[in-house]
């Protein structure tokens, strides 16, 4: 903002000018503070809920939804959209346990690199019908969803297995702290790891830089001479090692694998997102947005049991939560979205 | 005014054979599709004729077309917006849990079986024109994307019916909804009956109204569209309300065969109806009328499905194949057009060289 | 020395040639102008050399090095550098960003630090001598910035060949000297230069030769100073037009105007701005790319509803918040973009026709009577002249020219009291032009009201009897029935 304007501003003028240099990028700030809005209230209805345990739950639910979050934020950035993330997962996972199982084989780090690199052959599905075959993302996703689903099921087994390797189980039950009751994984560990080095990525290098590019103007992105199939071919092979790795992690944090499980979870972690800050439209988001907006979800969802809803109102309640989140976040957008200026200011006329 | 001659058309009785195959030409996807459903047909009652062409087999079939075919064409008519609705399966199930109550209420509390049946029947359709508005509303005027509002509205949708059925399964019918489950004109079934009518009905609204003709130039062009004075919110809302009308349909038919509803059931159905819309024709970024495509499809889906379960394939390979007919459409697309243009490619060379080439003369320069 | 040689350059696209055999030569520290109407395939010829779009023959040289034909890729190696039209920014990321870019591509970094691509775009601007804000996004920066942001970043790179796509359309004249001071200093470095332009002042102004595409072919190359204005313009178009003035005749009694603007805005895109259009006559807006004209014209029709002021049509006051209240107000707009705004290509003629006025064509139940809209398409096509044998044949297949003889129609459908349009005989061919134009002076005879936004002048100056100038947002002066001509229309747009 040039100087000149900033010289005449009202009260109201000047906070604006504060909220536009502190909101961040994708209106973190404005999550930050929905967020702990949303513990006021609980604070005000249910003190007693507010307490170490609900931070560790919180942490815990939130994990899984993170790992996937990961992989799902590079595809969104990039103007895409993609619901086959929680089938690559629960494949990997169960594919990977049900290998060791049928070859009596024990591990404790390989498993997770195992499920993500299977996750990273699934996610070269994607890669091919939206690359090459220049399909639409979300009927590709859907498409994959359903025969990754439909594979897993029919040639990899349908069972549920109730005991993993020692080892595998062991991590399960490994914790680096206690909130309260509730014991804090030591897998929070390399899911946090990635976060940062996802960001790290996205911030300064230039694939990441390249994503955005993609998603903010696909055709100036090639103009410029950025190879766009081999950005997105990137970007789901990527997502899928990240889904690959979240299943894994899904699998051990719960002591078993379903391969009816994670399905159906795809609508809380595109929520988590989108109202972290990456719109559908591409070209915007954040990993701390992403982050803030897995807590959110993440809270909403423990705080329920603890405010006594029963749980028949659960759905609906999440549903509702996500709904009124993506609307703020598109009616922002909107708003954001002024005509360019072409009047000067009048305090710089001459 | 300047008044510049019309070109002639072509004369003579060419114009009959012409004429025929511009139809053949325009309608190529339906004849693609009614080969294809014979094809299907045939090559399964080749393989076995007693089980799969016998009447048991083809009146199953028939009754099992209706509800999803219809779902699918609610998903044609979101296309056309260039939208997707993913609540349909939510939405037909909040519908025929109403009307399952409803049936059983009323009947208790010893009103007539036709008043009640009526009642039933209004309040389901009328609850899928409400969430059908609930969608329009959100995605028309709160901007949100429609594939963010349908996957949000599908939980919001199936949250309401588990919190009214505390999870557990809604039972009742009446009499005369429980025979038009069951009966058959003619020998084909009512419920397939009242397909063939919701299609015509469909197609004829969207082919012959107003709503239908703006909807396929708002999906097409947007912009085009609102600089015509066409507005978005007009168009979305009426398209979303009536794909929200048909899917209650299906949940009509939903009730009148198995007299009971629950929040739960046909999770598989979504994906199977978008797949369907696709193969119908359907383009998901909008612009295009495909609802006679999408009815052909259900039929040639349903006949595979009937083929596969009677060759003991299991419902996950099911998925596998449903997964790449979606996928497969697209793929077979790509790969005509890249022929295609390969082809003309080719020719355009061969033509700017069948001309003489002089090669790197010097630019004349013209002097003042 | 040649910077770029390209040979026998040929493409055709569904049938129709946009390019025919083209041969270009450019030669290092030399500009070269690549003059040529809209539709010309000026811009096509840069997409081929740039690598977008790959030639169906023909090959390019660059630098004495035979590419063949280039991709992206390789032309950027090359340093061919392309300024588009469009400018194909990065309306997401900041201006530094955007600098960068090429640069960034170019040198295959891995690693990138937003220092880094500051201090790059920084060094660019400051040689350029701009002031841009280096951390706003570039969606928030008017037209004129998005521009010169589009320049910087082409310079930021080692640049042997450069390419510039009608790049002053939005820049004033300081910021256009500033240009031309760049441009030489890269020609003291031994760059070849290719300006693509149809503006006939700037091609002379800046280049030292000048090649002539029509119709994708090459019709006359040679030194700027074998060419005059009038040889220019016959080479461009075809033909040399009229200096005449045609107008459409007006009754001269003082009616009440046909649309009449008091003090309208809108925030922060234009203010104050009181003009009126009399029952048939015909009045022109003009302006730079980003002055505000259009947003003028949008605003009245409705699509960018105004802040303040008044809008009378035929006398009446009318409260104009959307598209549908403009037409209902006897609005009509025939947009800038044809392709985007005005048809809907898939669709049949006979629809696109009657997308304005469904209403006329429907009954009370909203069932669209076919006969009635087959009859409208009819007597369209008839008066319009739209060159088709079958009205439901989809809108592409027709011409640029009879595309917008159906945009007009659509619009002449709803029977308006006032007509405005948006560069009208943009990528039409000449025959068409000629045809519009005198359709616009038969509606103007009937006794509409016309506002007529373009930038081609002898066109301002054939067929309005008014011109109005627009500069930032405001009206800056007019020329009135005696005054206007085609040298002062191009005087007042200059200052």
């Amino acid at each position: 903002m040039s100087a000149e304007v900033a010289t005449s501003l009202g009260v109201t003028e000047k906070f604006g000018t504060l909220w536009h240099k502190y909101k961040g990028e994708n209106h973190e700030t404005a999550l930050l503070l929905l967020i702990l809005a949303l513990l006021g209230v609980i604070a005000i209805v249910e003190p007693s809920a507010l307490n170490m345990t609900f931070v560790g739950d919180i942490i815990r639910s939130g994990i899984v939804t993170l790992a996937m979050a990961l992989g799902l934020l590079l595809v969104i950035i990039s103007g895409g959209m993609d619901v086959s993330f929680p089938a690559i997962a629960i494949f990997s996972g169960y594919a990977t346990i049900t290998l060791m199982n049928s070859r009596g084989i024990d591990g404790a780090i390989w498993p997770f690199l195992v499920a993500a690199f299977i996750g990273l052959l699934l996610g070269s599905l994607n890669a091919l019908f939206v690359a090459r075959y220049r399909m639409e993302t979300l009927i590709a996703s859907l498409g994959t969803q359903v025969i990754i689903r439909g594979v897993l099921l029919a040639f990899i087994g349908s069972v549920y297995i109730s005991t993993l390797p020692s080892q595998l189980d062991a991590i399960g039950g490994t914790s680096i702290m206690r909130l309260g009751n509730s014991p804090v994984n030591v897998l929070v560990v390399p899911v946090i790891v990635l976060a940062f080095l996802l960001s790290w990525m996205l911030k300064h290098t230039m694939f990441g830089r390249s994503i955005y590019a993609v998603g903010g103007d696909r055709e100036s992105a090639r103009r410029v001479g950025i190879r766009v199939p081999s950005v997105q071919v990137r970007i789901y092979l990527l997502a899928g090692l990240l889904a690959g790795f979240a299943g894994m992690v899904h699998v051990v944090l719960s002591r078993h694998a379903s391969p009816f499980e994670l399905v159906g979870t795809e609508l809380n972690v595109i929520a988590a997102v989108v109202i972290g800050g990456a719109l559908d439209s591409g070209g915007r988001g954040s990993v701390k947005g992403t982050i803030y907006g897995v807590v959110l979800i993440s809270l909403v969802q423990n705080s329920l049991v603890r405010l006594g809803i029963s749980s028949y109102w659960h759905i609906l309640v999440v549903g509702l939560v996500v709904l009124v989140g993506v609307a703020i976040q598109a009616q922002a957008a909107s708003r954001e979205a002024k005509a360019t200026r072409i009047l000067e200011s009048t305090e710089v006329a001459s | 005014m300047k008044n510049e001659p019309q070109v002639d058309s072509a004369n003579g009785g060419s114009d009959t054979v012409a004429g025929a195959l511009s139809v053949v030409r325009r309608n190529g996807n339906t004849f693609g599709l009614l080969a294809l459903a014979v094809s299907v047909a045939l090559i399964f009652s080749l393989i076995n004729p007693a089980v799969y062409a016998s009447g048991l087999n083809v009146k199953s079939i028939a009754l099992s077309i209706p509800e999803v075919g219809l779902m699918a064409l609610a998903v044609s008519v979101a296309m056309t917006v260039a939208g997707i609705d993913l609540s349909i399966v939510a939405v037909a199930n909040l519908s025929a849990i109403f009307i399952a109550w409803y049936s059983r209420v009323g009947i208790e509390q010893g009103q007539s079986s036709a008043m009640v049946t009526a009642v039933a029947l209004v309040g389901g359709i009328s609850i899928g024109a409400i969430c059908g508005l609930i969608n329009g509303f959100v995605i028309a005027k709160l901007k949100v994307a429609p594939i963010l509002t349908t996957l949000a509205t599908m939980q919001i949708f199936m949250g309401i019916a588990i919190a009214l059925t505390r999870g557990e399964a809604a039972y009742g019918v009446t009499e005369p909804l429980a025979n038009f489950g069951y009966d058959s004109f003619l020998g084909i079934p009512l419920v397939f009956w009242l397909f063939t009518v919701v299609v015509l009905v469909v197609w004829a609204v969207m082919i012959k109204t107003k709503f239908g003709l703006r909807s396929t130039m708002m999906g097409a062009s947007r912009m085009t569209a609102e600089y015509s004075g066409i507005t978005y919110p007009w168009v979305i809302m009426r398209a979303y309300v009536l794909a929200g009308m048909i899917s209650a349909a299906a949940g009509v038919i939903l009730v009148a065969r198995t007299a009971s509803a629950s929040a739960d059931y046909g999770s598989s159905y979504v994906l199977l109806a978008i797949t369907i819309a696709v193969l119908g024709g359907a383009n998901p970024f909008g612009g295009r009328v495909a609802i006679i495509g999408a009815a052909l499809a259900a039929i040639v889906l349903q006949l595979i499905a009937s083929g596969l379960n009677m060759m003991g394939v299991s419902t996950y390979v099911y998925q596998i194949v449903q997964g790449l007919i979606l996928v497969g459409v697209f793929v077979v697309a790509f790969e005509r057009k890249r022929i295609h243009d390969a082809v003309s490619l080719k020719r355009n060379r061969a033509k700017s060289n069948e001309q003489p080439f002089i090669e790197a003369k010097e630019l004349e320069e013209t002097h003042a | 020395m040649y910077a770029l040689q390209a040979r026998g350059i040929t493409k055709t696209y569904g049938g129709v040639k946009a390019l025919t055999r083209v041969d270009l030569d450019v030669r290092a520290g030399e500009v070269l102008c690549l003059a040529g109407a809209n539709g010309s395939g000026k811009s096509t010829l840069i997409k081929i050399i740039s690598g977008v779009e790959t030639a169906d023959n023909g090959r390019i040289d660059i630098g004495g090095e035979v590419v063949g034909t280039p991709s992206v890729a390789d032309s950027i190696k090359h340093g061919v550098q392309v300024i588009y039209q469009d400018m194909s920014l990065f309306p997401n990321l900041t201006v530094a960003e955007n600098i960068a870019m090429s640069a960034r591509v170019k040198n295959r970094s891995r690693v990138v630090r937003k220092k880094d691509a500051r201090a790059l775009a920084e060094s660019v601007v400051q040689r350029l001598d701009l002031r841009l804000d280096l951390d706003e996004k570039v969606e928030n920066i008017s037209v004129a910035d998005r521009q010169l942001v589009a320049i910087c970043r082409a310079l930021a790179l080692e640049v042997k060949v450069l390419f510039m796509d009608e790049p002053t359309t939005a820049l004033t004249w300081r910021e256009i000297d500033s240009l031309k001071g760049v441009v030489d200093q890269l020609k003291l470095d031994g760059v070849g230069i290719v300006f693509v332009s149809h503006k006939t002042e700037e091609v002379f102004m800046m280049s030292d030769r000048i090649t002539v595409l029509r119709n994708g072919e090459v019709v006359k190359s040679g030194e700027s100073s074998s060419f005059t204005p009038q040889t220019l313009v016959e080479a461009l178009l075809g033909y040399l037009p009229s200096d005449d003035r045609q107008l459409s005749s007006r009754s001269t009694d003082a009616t009440v105007p046909s649309l009449e603007v008091s003090g309208i805005g809108r925030d922060g895109i234009f203010d104050d701005v009181s003009f009126h259009v009399g029952q048939g006559e015909i009045v022109g807006l003009t302006g730079l790319l980003g002055s505000g004209r259009s947003e003028i014209a949008e605003a009245i029709f409705g699509k960018l509803p105004i802040d303040t002021g008044e809008i009378r049509v035929a006398g009446e006051p009318h409260e104009i918040r959307s598209v549908v209240d403009g037409i209902d107000a006897g609005i009509a707009y025939v947009p800038e973009d044809r392709l985007t705004q005005g048809v809907i290509l898939e669709q049949s003629i006979e629809s696109n026709i009657v997308a304005a006025s469904l209403d006329k064509v429907s009954n009370f139940g909203g069932v669209v009577d076919r006969k009635a809209v087959s009859a409208a398409a009819r007597s369209v096509i008839r008066d319009f002249g739209i060159k088709t044998d079958d009205a439901t044949n989809p809108v592409k297949s027709l011409s640029g020219g009879n595309q917008q003889r159906v945009v007009l129609g659509k619009w002449m459908s709803t029977d308006p009291k006032v007509l405005i349009l948006n560069g009208p005989t943009v990528g039409v061919d000449a025959g068409s032009k000629a045809v519009i134009l005198d359709i616009l002076r038969a509606t103007a005879e009937q006794g509409a009201g016309i506002l007529m936004i373009s930038d081609d002048v002898p066109e301002l100056a054939s067929v309005c009897h008014r011109v109005l100038f627009v500069r930032r947002g405001r009206l800056d002066g007019e020329l009135d029935i005696n005054e206007v001509s085609q040298e002062r229309i191009r005087e007042r747009l200059a200052q």
